[in-house]
């Protein structure tokens, strides 16, 4: 106790900064889900759970969920086997291996609001450089191109395609920086094994990537999971809620529906599925210990 | 290695905790400040155009100068943002003085607003044209201060039309008729441009379902699924079915698709009076021309709609500031040139006959007296105008007319 009282002007900045922007707006949230909020924003007294039965109970709630779990599963397992194969590449020295990591970083640089800007006009009939290169080398004969992001389906892969664009170079670094502490021994020994470049990889090298690896998933997962510009800006002209997910639902309750009530909701409900798959994926692979 | 666990699980808990801070909306900005001497009134407006918030300044400035014991701050935000950023404001106790919005019904009923007649003078109330009147009250209070307006036409690309040997239509057959020739052109041509996409469905679906004799209901009800709306609803699916409009009417927005009509691409679309500005600006070689809209039989009709101002009370020590600022504001001099700046058209009987030789917007002014409205002052139009946005383009799918009407009035009701 006494030790606890002697650290307080140490740790109180930080636990005062968390208190602000972690453990206040999550409490706001539980308080806002339990109200029945108006329009205007005016506050008429506690409901209970009532806005949780609205959320779960709207017709779109559990496809919309389920489009969720794809969105997050696709997303994060293209973006981990895309960046291992590419860690591995930047691995090797070969001339202007600078540049080309340099170039992988642009991606993480660029504002995701606008890389996702720049392919959704890309894919825009009439004007879209994509449609009109699809249709220049024949792929598409409606001279205007294909509404790629006025359909649902199109519109979703377009968005996990971007996604997956934005977080690769994170996940490439992360994965690039666990290369770097495989001992080059290990390696060797293998080889002089006679061990195969394929069975090497497999048995030796990734083996000792484990921890890089599940740090790099474990923050993709979050990060996926609560990301809302890309769905936004490629399905956001789409009428339904077909190509929805919690986070763009949360969006149009609280945009085009006004409801900041059911909105907080949500945003727990989908809060707890987060905490609740950090916990099953941190009891599964325990990313945070020693191999 | 226990530190590393326990910085990866701050870290786990701030990342997910992102969901609470995106979905909560919280934060009030501030700038309510009261100054020492005087009355601060704020003001948030919406960007109209990008000389929105220079207009603004300018009447600012000149209201500042005939009353130096009023400041007033302003704040421009975009429309996408601005429901946003007034609920949060009333949330957080920090309403504007004044408002510039669309829907005020909300606000009135839950007893935020002014009355007009007790912030404007009684010439002031005395030069609103009484159908924008009729249209900013509730219960017989009125609560809006009608402040710019729009109408819809129809707007030709007479190019296309005489390529394709078809007629200005006046009726929805006729218009069918026209657009699937225009369409036969081939090369990407579209007919007619229907956007029911998110940006402005409710829109284009008054177009239609008002020109078949339906109406969304009154201030008492709010009516979608009717046989009189279901006629509109059923005719935009046959004109997307038989192609005569542009691919994915469903989840085409309004401005995009305006953008292609400018280019030339498109014989007919639904616009407004910027839109003629629009034209001018980006492709003056247009060859068009602006028309009623056509009906089910020819009726003319026209969308109104007009945005409000609203003084909200606050802590009610301000009234004399507001009436002061509205009834600067809506002098001649000071209103007409602004309405004209933004290319919209005025609510006041004096401007409106200031503009009428005003050649762009006199085909607009004209169909203001057969202009219906939103029922907007109804508080579930917020409801239907979302459910709206969301479902109506659903008409460009599988699902049938009758379902979409049904499933808008569903969540309508549920409020």
């Amino acid at each position: 106790m006494k030790d606890l009282l002697k650290a307080l002007p140490w740790i109180g900045p930080a636990v005062a900064l968390i208190a602000a922007v972690v453990l206040f707006p999550i409490g706001l949230m539980l308080w806002n889900s339990t109200r029945d909020i108006t329009q205007s924003g005016l506050d008429d007294g506690g409901v209970g759970l009532a806005n949780f039965a609205a959320v779960v109970g709207f017709q779109y709630f559990w496809p919309i969920l389920g489009r969720t779990v794809v969105w997050v599963v696709v997303v994060v397992a293209c973006t981990l086997f895309g960046s291992l194969a590419l860690a591995a590449l930047l691995n090797k020295a070969f001339p202007g291996r600078r540049l080309v990591r340099m170039a992988v970083i642009v991606p993480w640089a660029a504002s995701v609001v606008m890389t996702t800007l720049v392919v959704h006009y890309g894919l825009e009939p009439y004007f879209g450089i994509i449609n009109s290169f699809l249709v220049d080398i024949g792929l598409i004969d409606t001279p205007e191109g294909y509404g790629w992001t006025r359909h649902a389906g199109t519109a979703f892969a377009w968005a996990m395609a971007v996604a997956v664009f934005v977080s690769l170079p994170f996940t490439t670094y992360t994965i690039l920086a666990g290369l770097q502490t495989v001992p080059g021994e290990t390696v060797e020994a293998a080889r002089i094994d006679g061990a195969s470049g394929v069975r090497t990889y497999f048995s030796v090298v990734l083996p000792q990537l484990r921890s890089a690896v599940s740090v790099a998933v474990l923050i993709n997962i979050i990060n996926v999971f609560n990301s809302l510009p890309i769905l936004r800006v490629m399905t956001g002209s789409i009428p339904g809620y077909d190509a929805d997910t919690v986070m763009t639902m949360i969006f149009k309750y609280m945009q085009n529906q006004r409801q900041i009530d059911l909105a907080s909701a949500l945003s727990v409900i989908a809060f707890l599925v987060v905490i609740g798959i950090v916990a099953i994926y941190v009891r599964v692979v325990r990313p945070l210990e020693e191999v | 290695m226990a530190q590393y666990k326990r910085l990866g699980g701050i870290m786990a808990i701030t990342l997910a905790a992102t969901t609470g801070l995106t979905a909560c909306g919280f934060g009030g900005s501030g700038g309510g400040e009261e100054s020492g001497d005087g009355t601060t009134l704020d003001l948030l407006v919406p960007s109209y155009s990008d000389a929105t918030q220079g207009l603004w300044n300018d009447v600012i400035a000149g209201f500042e100068e005939e009353n130096p014991d009023v400041q007033v701050n302003l704040q421009v935000e975009s429309w996408d943002n601005l429901e946003s950023v007034i609920a949060t404001r009333i949330q957080g106790g920090d309403a504007p003085d004044i408002y510039n919005g669309g829907p005020f019904a909300g606000f009135a009923e839950d007893e935020l607003l002014y009355p007009v007649d007790e912030v404007t003078s009684d010439e002031t109330y005395a030069s609103f044209q009484p159908s924008f009147l009729d249209n900013a009250q509730v219960d017989g209070t009125t609560y809006g201060l009608p402040w710019i307006a729009s109408s819809r036409a129809l707007f030709v690309n007479d190019a296309l039309l005489e390529e394709a040997g078809a007629e200005v239509p006046a009726t929805w057959d006729e218009l069918l008729e026209s657009a699937k020739k225009v369409s036969e052109l081939g090369g990407g041509v579209a007919g007619y441009g229907m956007p029911l996409g998110s940006e402005e469905a409710q829109a284009e679906a008054a177009v239609w379902l008002w020109g078949g004799g339906g109406s969304f209901g009154d201030a008492e009800a709010i009516t979608i699924d009717t046989p009189e709306n279901l006629e509109g609803a059923e005719f935009i699916k046959k004109m997307i079915d038989e192609g005569a409009t542009q691919a994915d009417a469903g989840a085409t927005d309004r401005s995009p698709l305006f953008d292609i009509f400018v280019q030339g691409k498109i014989g007919m679309q639904i616009g407004l009076p910027p839109s003629v500005g629009q034209i001018e600006s980006d492709n003056p070689d247009l060859e068009y021309s602006i028309h009623p809209i056509p009906t089910k039989d020819g009726e003319p009709f026209t969308l109104g709609v007009a945005d409000h101002l609203m003084a909200f009370k606050n802590d009610g020590d301000k009234q004399e500031a507001i009436t002061s600022f509205f009834d600067y504001l809506y002098t001649a001099d000071v209103y007409v040139p602004w309405v004209q700046a933004e290319g919209f058209l005025p609510t006041t009987l004096s401007a409106s006959e200031q503009l009428a030789d005003d050649e762009a917007l006199a085909p607009f002014l004209e169909g203001l007296p057969d202009a219906q409205f939103y029922p907007s002052t109804n508080p579930d139009w917020n409801a239907a105008d979302s459910a709206f946005k969301a479902l109506f383009g659903q008409l460009g799918g599988d699902k049938s007319a009758q379902d979409v009407l049904t499933e808008i009035q569903a969540r309508v009701d549920e409020g």
